[in-house]
């Protein structure tokens, strides 16, 4: 009790002197509670029987442990670093959540079999394939990584030239224009069955393919982009003197440029269906690869372990470009917010 | 070397015709006719101001001198010379700012320069301009971060930095408060009496007009047509106050069809 007195004091936001405030207390009952589900869960992996055959159980639970207890600590001694303990804060009611969760799906896979088994592996069983099978999960990560960032660079740069090219000249939208209409909506996998034999390699198809998908949203609203940059810029690029170059690169583009990453987003967001089906049906490497291969050998836990990885993977990268769309563009912070 | 010795060698300023000029917009199929063969000669170093009701065509008027569109009947020339498209050396101020809110302030006054190839050569002319703008704190603000008002002074530094032959102005300080207002009025035309270029300038404030210009034409309602060209031969700094300035308002505000209720 000592100790969350002198944070109330350090705080010094309590109304009564000694008394902690309401804050002080949520903030470490909640960091409380999480460890004490993580100790739960620790002890529940540990001294309740499997019902089956599972490995790491003893790696997880004292994993668990270490983790509940450290939760456990920050919640006591939260007012020693009260920045720190703001900061975890954040997290709390989602890892006791989390960890109220783990109890739940260990009771209901290992302990009591209520799920049906083995498509329900308990956590226990995914932790064994991270720890035993982490080289061909890496293996996987990168080549799909390789694959999905060859085919999106390329597809992106292609549909912005093509989107640049639509919004400034007429003859190339005369001809391309009723193609995109026609091709660009057909989803890209159709193409699939041709694209495998029409390409030397199934790896080009891929590429290929992931390119198509990236390309069409990218191609779409640059264009539209384009289109719609406010004619005044121009007038006012003109009377200073701006070639035509300097009008494509210096006003069109950048005025576009919040159009084309709305269109980057949706490519790349597309472009992971794209992925996942292209290593499926013939790149014999990725994380599809490996999820195809996992459920030939009914290994489930193998799947979900990939599946995990593979969303980490693709919000990663969702998360970058936002990363770098937030950089391009910051001088439209205060103008438009999506 | 050679445009640096052309720029020694030209004086400054250009004369500008407008001869016979007509121009009508297409609005949903039917005609819109804007100007009514408007002619006046600017010569070379006058600051000329145009007067008339709202859309009555004078920022059309000032598109058409800016070469930015062809006019539908007539000519407009520059030192005799058919203008048939936009030229660095007869840059516009517009009505509104339109910064390129991708370009911090510095950058966007850099434009020109940049447009033209110039950086190098006179890139030093663009903090010298922000100073003289007042603005030499926000070089490196975005224009979202800017008050109306000083998005129009950098409006006007992005012109100025260009050392123009003919300056355009259509109402650049329509969004200004009263004092920046007159003290930019005044700005305005030291740099104009130092530089010597031509200057035209579309107002709604006959007293900015009376204030600033060599000459003031009228214009009446659409489609334009000249109603009057008044010009005022007053040493600066003008007073508003001056009996002959307060004759001439009143003169103008009849002109305009307002001399009721003033
Ligand atoms: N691009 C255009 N297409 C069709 N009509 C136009 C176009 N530009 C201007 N107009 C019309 O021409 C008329 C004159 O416009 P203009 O902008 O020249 O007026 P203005 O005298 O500058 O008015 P204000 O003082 O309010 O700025 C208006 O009726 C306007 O609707
Ligand atoms: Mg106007």
């Amino acid at each position: 009790m000592s100790l969350i007195s002198i944070e109330a004091a350090s705080a010094g936001a309590a109304p009564t002197r000694g008394l902690p405030s309401r804050e002080t207390l949520t903030r470490a009952a909640l960091a409380i509670a999480a460890g004490a589900a993580w100790i739960a869960f620790a002890f529940v992996t540990r001294h309740w029987p499997d019902a089956g055959e599972w490995g790491r159980g003893e790696e997880l639970a004292q994993a668990a442990a270490g983790f509940g207890a450290a939760l456990f600590l920050a919640g006591l001694l939260g007012g020693l670093w009260p920045r720190g303990a703001e900061r975890l804060r954040r997290y709390t009611p989602w890892l006791l959540a989390l960890g109220l969760f783990f109890i739940l799906w260990q009771a209901t896979t290992a302990k009591l079999a209520l799920l049906p088994q083995p498509f329900f592996p308990p956590p226990h069983a995914l932790v064994e394939v991270f720890v035993d099978d982490w080289p061909k999960l890496w293996e996987s990560v990168v080549a799909s990584l390789k694959l999905e960032l060859l085919g999106f660079l390329a597809g992106a740069g292609a549909g912005f030239v093509v989107g640049v090219s639509l919004g400034w000249s007429r003859a190339f939208g005369y001809w391309v224009h009723p193609a995109m209409r026609l091709i660009g909506p057909m989803p890209s996998i159709a193409w699939l069955p041709i694209a495998f034999f029409a390409f030397p390699s199934s790896y080009s198809a891929s590429i290929f393919l992931i390119g198509l998908t990236t390309g069409f949203p990218v191609a779409v609203l640059t264009w539209s982009g384009v289109a719609s940059v406010n004619s005044a810029y121009y007038d006012v690029a003109r009377t200073l003197g701006a070639s035509r170059a300097f009008l494509i690169f210096k006003v069109a583009i950048p005025a576009a440029l919040p159009h084309v990453f709305v269109g980057l987003f949706m490519g790349l967001g597309a472009s992971f269906a794209v992925l996942v089906t292209a290593e499926m049906m013939g790149v014999k490497a990725g994380l599809g690869f490996y999820l195809q291969w996992a459920q030939g050998w009914a290994a489930y836990a193998n799947m979900y372990a990939a599946l995990l990885v593979m969303s980490l993977m693709c919000s990663g990268l969702i998360t970058l470009l936002f990363r770098l769309r937030d950089r391009l563009l910051s001088w439209q912070k205060a103008e438009v917010q999506w | 070397m050679v445009s640096l010795a052309h720029d020694i060698a030209r004086e400054p300023g250009v004369e500008i015709s407008v001869h016979e000029v007509s121009h009508r917009f297409d609005l949903e199929g039917a005609p819109l006719p804007v100007l009514d063969r408007v002619s006046f000669t600017a010569r070379r170093g006058e600051f000329v101001a145009l007067l008339g009701p709202s859309g009555c065509g004078k920022s059309t008027l000032l598109r058409l001198v800016a070469g930015l569109e062809p006019p539908t009947e007539g000519v407009v020339a520059a030192d005799g010379a058919r203008i048939d498209g936009p030229d660095p050396s007869r840059v516009v101020v517009f009505q509104d700012p339109t910064l390129f809110p991708w370009r911090n302030v510095r950058d966007n006054v850099a434009l020109g320069l940049e447009a033209q190839g110039l950086l190098k050569q006179r890139g030093a002319r663009i903090d010298e301009t922000l100073r003289l703008v007042g603005l030499e704190n926000f070089a490196k603000a975005l224009p979202h971060q800017l008050s109306g008002g000083m998005a129009q002074r950098v409006a006007l530094a992005r012109a100025l930095v260009n050392d123009p032959d003919l300056l355009i102005l259509d109402e650049p300080l329509g969004k200004l408060d009263s004092l920046t207002r007159l003290s930019m009025q005044g700005e305005i035309v030291n740099l104009w009496r130092r530089a010597g270029f031509t200057a035209l300038l579309v107002t709604h404030d006959i007293e900015e007009a009376l204030l600033m210009a060599t000459r003031v034409i009228v214009f009446s309602e659409r489609p334009a047509s000249i109603k009057a060209d008044i010009a005022i031969d007053k040493p600066y700094p003008r007073h508003r106050d001056d009996p002959d300035l307060v004759e001439r308002r009143r003169e103008i505000l009849g002109l305009l069809g307002l001399d009721a209720s003033w």
